[in-house]
């Protein structure tokens, strides 16, 4: 039987297209390919990590000590709001739809997502609306400052002033575009896995993708709709979050906090998946308990929309709601630490390597358990009435986003860079980053945990100086300065890895799954053959397994690949539009913006009929 | 030595450098806020037990899950030269029940008495009891505390008595805000349009301070709240500090306090300040409560919702500009001279 690379080089198949790929910018612009999508996600989430850091570093900087006057009121609120804001929207979720848009199709032995085209409308309108949240400080010199939760009725008009609009648009354009995503992904990975993939076959972070799909389109409608009211609040003067007419602001806080807490999943199961995909290539075992980590993470996905009230145990719901809620954000702790003992399982008995990637994966375990374990506290009301909206918090979610998703995801882009690229990233480099960064986060946010002890509530922007909070707060601020080095030094391993990384191959990890059979980077095809999956482990076992060798076929398949088009990013624009015309409906300097509604609405069913009528 | 454990042994130096600041950052400062080392009233003391609780609970769970964890990435190095594989192990069964059942029992092991906490604390106090009842109105950023019965209406500095039950009503004239006094209770949303308990009995005399703790705006920050635990008797009782609260102002007596005092009626303060006394609050008219009740002003420690020390040199300086004070507040600059400013300080100081 012939190898692959004796397939590759005899067959060169040819995949055809309606309309060749353009070239250059041109070609970034109207791509519906995936993996070029993936870096599009990828990078922009990459450069919003940045920006996302620089506002928690200056905030940090005026909180480095007591009364300081550096950032004051509503300019330190606004730093607050979009550090969030930031980072949960536009560097992380981007960064996980990175890999989820790379790496999905490969994982499955498919050429490319189910709807290319959606794919680049997800893109594009997510790429709106990062830039209408922040557009804010253009228009207004100012950046929204009511919290990433956006508590009514601090957002409506008598409270919350002009930014607050950039706000709910660029959100609902966010929202739009996740939705999108969401269905686009459930489809592919239900119905374009290679032959022979059963779902149970199918590698631990494409089925966390699956829940993460699943939890986006079902979770992003209650706070979509929750922004529109926002909006006819804010635009037509209705009375949803305001009291005198009838309205109520715990409506807002049930709608955001239904598709909150799923959010907070969308963020870690990602990163869970990661680390079930880097462990047991560096530990050359099989992940341990294979089917209860999946089985693991769909619980948790279908409980995440059972526990928002626990976020607001302080808001008065009465003992019987919060208990039920109580109860249901207990159970969460069972398949998290399910997980937990599997990774620990996986790495006893094993004989390990330390690869960057794999410093990385093997120290979320810890770093996430310590998260998980301040979680539980403030699953129990009692206690939560002392930590809700206090430093203690802050602590928790950061150690569960720094030190598991980010720790993660940083794992993922050590491991996955070389597919993506063909290079290498320095180890040197990527071991500094590692260590540095863990103590920076570590001297950061552990005293947080101290600070909420203390009794010092989050989002203040001055502190009195015999409250007792000085030290801890110095301490914590220090430690961002060791983050931003250390996330500076990846940034910059990373772009001169493109140039003078180590060429890496097609499998520098010796691993496990599909995405290594084909070369570094992929073809726009992705595999010349499709692939026939005989086992979890597809590549190790054609590797290593007699008798478990992937079927290479006598002849190449006629391979068609989607075309490009400027019909996603033209339905984006005129959406945006719409949005815009909404945000300025009642004018911006005298000039009504309300026909761009129109405008943008003859734009979004032009565009659509020229989408469904272009041959692809 | 073999390298795992020189690698070990700098890692285990590492974790020393990095907790022996947060120790020291823990032992060298008082923490007037703390609420689980010194709980001073019913509810917060409930908080504290199962902070305790999950504290040992979690602690327990960590270092079990640190050691197994140090232990494995010691032990199960790849030795150089080996390039045999580690067993091909898919998990057992037999493990995943047991680490699936045993979370699950702690877990219900944790619920059962977190349950019977939130429920004890949202039990409604006996009313065959002396009850202080206070209805608290947050708004931007002040809390306004009316005492219906002692016919009492202040700001900001709470007066409650040890060992007797209070019970708060909370409710908010604009946005969100959190009261929280984190050695008394914990947290309760002040919400526009509902209006909540809060209930606690104090156990300590003393000065208790604590924060709005829900976003509320630009001077969010700047929304303190101090609750005086007051003894049962005494000069310095509860009851003592009701009879002078329900007494009216004190008259100007010296000529600053009294140009003081009409630059208050005529320049604008008395739109939304009441005095008893000097410019009471018209029936039914709510004008007057847009800022604090300053019929008693002189005794509070701070102004400006604990923003600062109450002297006669900070209400200059806070008449004079409230905006420097506190971004975004909503006290008009009146525009007052620098003697002005004095006066009304000297006349408003003046009301014990």
């Amino acid at each position: 039987m012939a190898s692959i690379a004796d397939f590759a080089a005899a067959q060169k198949p040819i995949y055809h297209q309606e309309r060749p790929s353009k070239t250059g910018l041109l070609d970034w612009l109207t791509t519906v390919d995936h993996k070029k999508i993936g870096i599009l996600y990828g990078g922009a989430g990459l450069f919003w990590l940045l920006v996302g850091g620089l506002e928690a570093l200056l905030f940090r900087i005026q909180l480095a000590k007591p009364d300081q006057h550096i950032f004051v009121g509503d300019t330190f609120n606004g730093l607050v709001t979009m550090h969030a804001t930031t980072m949960v929207f536009l560097a992380v979720m981007p960064m996980i739809a990175g890999f989820s848009n790379y790496f999905v199709p490969l994982m499955i032995g498919a050429r490319d997502v189910a709807f290319p085209r959606m794919n680049a409308f997800s893109w594009w309108t997510f790429f709106a609306g990062s830039l209408t949240i922040n557009a804010s400080l253009l228009f207004c010199g100012a950046f929204p400052a009511a919290g990433w939760t956006g508590y009514a009725p601090l957002t409506t008009k008598d409270f919350g002033g002009t930014p607050i609009d950039f706000w709910w648009a660029g959100l609902t354009l966010l929202a739009v575009s996740s939705m999108v995503a969401g269905v686009n992904f459930v489809v592919t990975i239900l119905n374009l896995r290679a032959p022979g993939m059963t779902l149970m076959r199918v590698p631990v972070l494409t089925w966390m993708m699956l829940v993460i799909q699943f939890l986006l389109a079902f979770s992003f409608p209650p706070v979509a709709v929750g922004l529109i009211l926002l909006a006819f609040d804010r635009t037509f003067g209705t009375v949803f979050y305001s009291t005198g007419m009838g309205g109520d602001p715990h409506l807002w806080q049930h709608l955001f906090w239904l598709f909150g807490h799923p959010e907070v999943y969308v963020l870690i199961l990602p990163s869970m998946g990661i680390v079930s995909e880097i462990l047991p290539v560096f530990t050359r075992r099989p992940l341990f308990g294979h089917h209860a980590v999946i089985f693991s993470g769909v619980f948790i996905g279908f409980v995440g929309f059972g526990v928002w009230g626990h976020h607001m145990f302080t808001a008065g719901m009465g003992p019987i709601a919060d208990a039920a809620f109580a109860s249901t954000t207990a159970i969460v702790a069972i398949p998290t630490g399910v997980k937990i003992f599997n990774w620990l399982g996986t790495l006893w008995n094993s004989k390990m390597t330390f690869p960057t990637a794999m410093l990385f994966a093997v120290s979320f375990i810890p770093m996430f358990t310590l998260g998980g374990l301040s979680g539980m506290m403030h699953a129990s009301p009692p206690l939560d009435l002392q930590q809700h909206d206090t430093y203690f918090v802050v602590a928790h979610f950061h150690y569960v986003l720094v030190g598991g998703a980010l720790q993660g995801l940083f794992a993922g882009f050590y491991f996955y860079m070389p597919k993506i690229s063909g290079k290498l990233l320095n180890e040197t480099l990527g071991k500094i980053h590692f260590w540095v960064f863990l103590a920076g986060f570590n001297i950061t946010f552990f005293p947080m945990h101290l600070l909420g002890n203390h009794g010092m509530p989050r989002r203040i922007y001055t502190y009195p100086a015999d409250a007792g909070w000085n030290t801890e707060n110095l301490i914590a601020t220090s430690g961002v300065f060791l983050m931003t080095f250390a996330t500076l030094t990846f940034v910059y391993n990373l772009i001169t890895s493109l140039k003078n990384g180590k060429d890496a191959g097609s499998d520098p990890w010796d691993a496990n799954t599909l995405e290594w059979m084909t070369s570094s980077p992929p073809p726009v095809h992705n595999f010349d053959f499709t692939p026939v999956v005989l086992s979890e482990r597809p590549l190790w076992d054609h590797k290593y397994t007699p008798g478990f060798e992937i079927p290479v076929p006598e002849k190449a398949e006629e391979i068609h690949m989607p075309s490009p088009s400027w019909k996603p990013m033209w339905v984006s624009a005129s959406a945006g539009v719409i949005i815009v015309g909404l945000l300025t409906f009642n004018g911006i300097a005298g000039i009504p913006g309300w026909p761009l509604c129109i405008v943008g609405a003859i734009g979004v069913v032009l565009s659509v009929y020229a989408w469904v009528t272009e041959p692809v | 030595m073999s390298n795992a454990f020189r690698s070990f042994r700098h890692r285990l130096t590492a974790l020393a450098a990095l907790a022996l600041p947060l120790m020291l950052a823990a032992c060298d400062e008082a923490h007037p806020r703390d609420a689980y080392a010194h709980p001073a009233g019913d509810a917060s003391e409930i908080s504290a037990w199962f902070y305790n609780l999950y504290l040992i609970l979690d602690t327990i769970i960590f270092v079990g899950v640190v050691i197994a964890f140090f232990a494995a990435i010691i032990k199960f190095r790849k030795k150089p030269g080996d390039n045999t594989l580690p067993e091909q192990n898919w998990g057992d069964s037999r493990l995943e029940i047991a680490w699936t059942i045993v979370p699950t029992l702690v877990v219900l092991g944790i619920t059962v008495p977190t349950l019977g906490g939130l429920f004890e604390l949202a039990k409604r106090p006996d009313q065959n009891q002396k009850i202080i009842e206070i209805d608290v109105v947050g708004k931007q950023w002040w809390w306004e505390l009316d005492y219906k019965k002692e016919g009492i209406n202040t700001g900001n500095e709470m007066h409650v008595e040890v060992g007797t039950q209070v019970m708060l009503h909370l409710t908010s004239a604009d946005v969100i805000h959190a009261w929280w006094v984190p050695r008394l209770s914990g947290k309760r949303d002040a919400t526009p349009g509902r209006n909540y308990p809060l209930n606690f009995r104090p156990k300590e005399v003393g000065s208790f301070d604590g924060q709005c703790a829900e976003l509320c705006g630009a001077s969010h920050a700047l929304m303190g709240i101090r609750i005086i635990v007051h003894p049962k008797d005494g000069p310095d009782s509860y009851e003592s500090w009701v009879k002078h609260m329900q007494e009216g102002a004190a008259k100007a007596a010296t000529p600053e306090q009294e140009a003081g005092q009409k630059v208050f009626m005529n320049k604008g303060c008395v739109a939304c300040h009441t005095i008893n006394g000097v410019a009471e609050l018209a029936p039914g008219s709510r004008s007057r409560t847009s800022g604090p009740n300053l019929t008693h002003v002189g005794s509070r420690d701070f102004i400006a919702a604990h923003t600062l020390k109450n002297t006669p040199e900070n209400i200059a300086r806070w008449v004079k500009n409230p905006q420097e004070v506190k971004p975004g507040a909503l006290m008009s600059n009146l525009g007052l001279s620098d003697q002005e400013a004095k006066d009304v300080a000297a006349f408003l100081s003046n009301l014990k």
